[in-house]
């Protein structure tokens, strides 16, 4: 269970941290960054990277994969990079927030 | 941004689709392959890992289909798809196609060609920067009608006192003898401003427009040509500036030539010839100055303010009168707004109905489509998708319809210019533009979901299980498809029936008009005009002479009957009238009538025939008794139940005495305009009986009617020769026959009507298609039981009348209907009849004949067929 914007968020962080990636690449890691708590398939995972593409956040080019399986790889572009840093920011300030309103009782004096 | 960006890029999607879904094909099979091999690396088998990935990653055609979507824009796609099905359900149906697209192209094109006359007339703005703050400003006495001002006495203070006018210029019609270079010419100037040609925004093609020094009285003799008149007399001569020309034996100074494309939008003269300071009319002598007034509004400032603003400047005993200000466009094209708005009304008539007889086709066809919406609906395609193919399939009917439309127009708006131009103000050339466009295109899909949505609608709600059953009836085809189509054809019945009684009513009060006895025998009379220069003919004495001689010379010439001449040929020329004279004997009668001065033939040769006493004779000369003829309504006016030969009409002031001689039939030039006494003068007497009220210049113009034993414009070239070789410095102008003349004054409603009784006739004759169509149809579909009925014993008569019964109740309801709609809507064209009442009998009751009748004729045929069924075969059809 995953839901759009997150999972955008996360194949940027991901294409941010390991570089030109395939659509299985990407999914193999969002599954072991999040110990295997998310699931995902095509259904999910293609139709975020054609937005993220067609918004012009990621570019994509045919390449081959380390086992020499021809694989379309995508790329952060510019605009993606700063996108990155601009959701990652917005994201880590709503979980702080959250944080705070979830974790009460220490304020108290 | 980068929404946009998103859709520019669906957009390329909609393009080299086949590879994209080739490459994500690929992709997500290596994506599978990836997950695959890691599976095996971890310990699966092949086939395990196979499994397990597979149910991991979902399934692959909604992920394709997905992502089609999102790559591309599926509604494109699904139009795109119903387009290229629809045009391949055309092509197999060329028949039909053809039908469809001929009926809605003649409506589509008829009704844009007169929208864009409506758009050039009534719509484009002046083709003058700023075009919608000009102002007219016309002066009212009170009584409906306007005036135009006095240069001399309202304009010099406006303009230099105006708070709400930033510009204001005057101009006005005038007519001069033009010479030098060729024939002599009567040409069309005018007199302007200085401000006229900046107020306007127009710059010179060459030389320069006016100075303050030559705009005031005393300057310089200048003139601006317009850019016709410099082509036509001076063969574009590039030196033209400085050249001298000729008007009225005056001479003017070449100073500029307007641009082709400059023009003032008057009802009667778009292109005056050329211009001249107003200053120079302005001799300071009593006569006034007339000019029609332009102004621009400062900005900010509304059209209503201008009319307190300019009051209280007009001179204190003036102040009776009031200042009219309006919207420049308004007042040169509103009088066109209603014949044209009428014209479009009775175009979109047509067009209705065109719809019409195509949403009835398009409903039989439905029904014989009936199992294809079936089948359809059986795999799977909703309602919707359903309804979206069969209107998708009526728009393109729709748009090619017009596309016919707009070739229709292109070339029929030349025609349609031909005829109505004269009854429009002179604008821009009528041409299509981007609204025009705008409203073809718009009219195409409009008509396209207005007839294609009933059938669409009635064909969606096929009922599955009825239709795939091989002898089911279906819907379409049933009671309500039924009962649609025969409310169609009554709507269709009752438009034509409206359109009808408009055009029968005008039509009926052209005839009238033209109808009307005008008193004299127009038949082979060619007329023309001569305005003497009166700076080399300023004594009555000199401007008989000219006409004596010309009249002799005329009259020799074979194939001359008679010849004549008068100050006011009918229908041309001006009228002149007199008031303050008395009757010997009667001194407080106020004799007011219109004064025409004629030679001693000019009333026997337009055939104005004699009631009492006599003609004028050539002894009623210089020196002999002053004699004057009168008509029919000036004898009764004035000398009811007595006998007036010999009576004299007296000014004692002027010393003016003049013996009734004779008395002659009314004459009625003008059909609208009921007869009024006039007083005829003979011209051989033009220097004793005084005519000073027009300054002398009454004799100097005059008409000449010549009477011809053959075809009178054979004559022309020979008459004009006769007067050139006289004083070729004088120009013949007007050159008509009566006839010519005559019908000239009717012209505009002939127009109007002619247009109308065509598209009445149009609307007619699809009407009648419809009702045949519908009716014949319907016998198609009955005669199955057509048989049974003959098989039980109807007589082929009884049969004949069962059809031609169903037939006449539609068409009986849409007469009905269409009787109280028209008795509604004539009364909007009442003001284009003339002695017609709007919901005139004998009009409506022809209407309703001639609709019935060819209705009648309509039903007859499939009624005809229908009587003449074979049982024997009818029972096993089906």
């Amino acid at each position: 269970m995953v839901w759009q914007g997150t999972l955008a968020l996360m194949v940027l962080q991901t294409l941010d941290a390991l570089g030109p990636l395939h659509g299985y690449g990407i999914a193999r890691r969002i599954e072991q960054t999040s110990g295997d708590l998310l699931s995902v398939n095509y259904g999910t995972l293609y139709p975020a990277l054609l937005k993220l593409e067609q918004e012009g956040y990621i570019r994509s080019e045919w390449g081959v994969s380390e086992n020499h399986r021809k694989a379309k790889y995508y790329k952060l572009t510019r605009a993606g990079r700063k996108q990155l840093a601009k959701e990652a920011h917005e994201w880590k300030q709503a979980t702080s927030i959250m944080d705070r309103f979830l974790t009460p009782a220490k304020e108290a004096p | 941004m980068r929404h946009l960006r998103a859709w520019f890029v669906r957009i390329q999607g909609l393009f080299a689709r086949n590879r994209r879904d080739r490459e994500f094909a690929e992709e997500l099979e290596a994506h599978l392959q990836l997950h695959v091999e890691d599976g095996i690396r971890s310990g699966l088998t092949p086939a395990e890992a196979r499994r397990a990935a597979i149910i991991k990653l979902g399934g692959v055609e909604p992920t394709k289909e997905s992502h089609r979507d999102r790559s591309g824009i599926p509604f494109l796609e699904t139009l795109a798809r119903d387009l290229a099905y629809a045009t391949r359900m055309l092509r197999r149906n060329p028949g039909f196609a053809a039908t469809v697209v001929l009926t809605l192209g003649l409506g589509i094109g008829a009704t844009t060609a007169i929208f864009t006359v409506v758009n050039a007339v009534l719509l484009r703005p002046l083709p003058y920067p700023e075009p919608d703050r000009l102002v007219y400003i016309a002066m009212s006495f009170g009584e409906p009608g306007d005036h135009v001002f006095s240069y001399t006495m309202d304009y010099p203070a406006w303009k230099n006192h105006s708070r709400t006018l930033s510009q204001m210029a005057g101009y006005m019609r005038f007519q001069a003898n033009f010479t030098g270079g060729g024939e002599a010419e009567r040409i069309t100037g005018a007199y302007a401003t200085r401000s006229l040609f900046p107020l306007l925004g127009v710059q010179p093609m060459m030389g320069r427009t006016f100075t303050p020094e030559e705009d005031r009285p005393g300057g310089p003799p200048v003139a601006i040509l317009s850019h016709a008149f410099w082509k036509r007399r001076f063969g574009g001569d590039p030196s033209v500036i400085g050249k001298a020309l000729t008007l009225d034996a005056n001479t003017y100074t070449v100073i500029g030539v307007l641009p082709a494309t400059f023009l003032i939008p008057d009802r009667e003269e778009s292109n005056y010839d050329l211009w001249v300071p107003f200053a120079i009319g302005d001799t300071g002598k009593a006569k006034e100055i007339l000019l029609q007034v332009i102004g621009r509004l400062k900005p900010g400032i509304g059209i209503n303010a201008v009319r307190s603003d300019l009051e209280p400047l007009m001179q204190q005993f003036r102040r009776k009168r009031s200042v009219v200000v309006s919207d420049w466009h308004e007042r040169v094209a509103g009088g066109a707004r209603r014949p044209l708005l009428i014209f479009l009304c009775a175009v979109s008539f047509v067009l209705l109905i065109a719809c019409v007889n195509v949403a009835n086709l398009l409903l039989s066809r439905a029904a014989a489509r009936d199992k294809e919406m079936a089948v359809r609906r059986a795999l799977g395609a909703g309602k919707g998708r359903v309804l979206r193919q069969l209107l998708t399939e009526s728009m393109l009917l729709g748009l090619l319809g017009g596309a016919v439309g707009l070739a229709l127009a292109f070339w029929g708006k030349n025609l349609l210019i031909a005829l109505i131009s004269r009854n429009l103000p002179a604008l821009d050339p009528i041409h299509l533009d981007y609204r025009v466009l705008a409203f073809n295109l718009g009219l195409g899909l409009l008509t396209g979901v207005a007839f294609g949505l009933a059938p669409a609608l009635q064909a969606s709600k096929v009922q599955l299980n009825e239709s795939l059953k091989e002898a089911g009836r279906s819907a379409a085809d049933g009671r309500s498809g039924h009962r649609l189509r025969n409310l169609l054809v009554v709507f269709e019945v009752t438009l034509a029936m409206v359109l009808l009684c408009g055009a029968g009513l005008l039509l009926k009060s052209f005839l009238r008009l033209r109808g009307i006895d005008p008193g004299y025998r127009s038949d082979r009379v060619l007329t023309l005009n001569v305005n003497l220069t009166f700076s080399q003919y300023p004594k009555p004495l000199e401007q008989t002479r000219f006409f004596q001689q010309a009249i002799a010379r005329i009259g020799v010439l074979p194939g001359v009957e008679a010849v004549g001449a008068g100050t006011s040929i009918p229908l041309g020329g001006y009228s002149m009238s007199v008031s303050g004279m008395t009757i010997e004997g009667k001194p407080d009668t106020d004799v007011a009538s219109s004064l025409v001065m004629v030679s001693p033939d000019y009333l026997r040769t337009l055939g104005i025939p004699l009631v009492l006493g006599r003609y004028f004779v050539d002894s009623d000369r210089e020196g002999a008794p002053s004699v004057v003829m009168v008509n029919e309504s000036f004898a009764r006016r004035f000398f009811p139940g007595e006998n007036c030969l010999g009576r004299r009409i007296q000014n004692p002031p002027r010393k003016t005495d003049w013996t009734i001689v004779g008395v002659v039939r009314d004459i009625r030039p003008w059909p609208q305009v009921a007869a009024a006494p006039e007083m005829y003068l003979c011209y051989l007497q033009a220097e004793q009986v005084h005519l000073r009220m027009s300054g002398g210049e009454m004799g100097s113009e005059m008409g000449l009617a010549i009477r011809t034993a053959g075809d009178p414009m054979n004559l022309a070239a020979a008459v004009r020769s006769q007067i050139a070789q006289i004083d070729k410095s004088q120009p013949v102008h007007d050159v008509k026959t009566l006839e010519e003349r005559r019908a000239g004054l009717l012209a505009p409603r002939r127009v109007n009507m002619l247009l109308v009784v065509t598209f009445a006739a149009l609307a007619l004759i699809l009407g009648s298609i419809g009702i045949y169509g519908v009716v014949s149809y319907s016998v198609g579909r009955r005669t199955h039981e057509i048989g049974v009925r003959m098989a039980l014993g109807a007589h082929q008569g009884q049969i004949l009348g069962m059809v031609l019964r169903n037939g006449l109740e539609l068409i009986a309801a849409g007469v009905a209907i269409g009787l109280l709609a028209s008795a509604g809507l004539t009364r909007l064209i009442s003001s284009e009849l003339w002695d017609v009442s709007a919901t005139d009998p004998w009009t409506f009751a022809a209407v309703v004949t001639l609709l019935a009748a060819s209705g009648f004729a309509a039903c007859l045929l499939p009624a005809w067929r229908a009587a003449r069924v074979d049982p024997t075969r009818a029972l096993r059809y089906e």
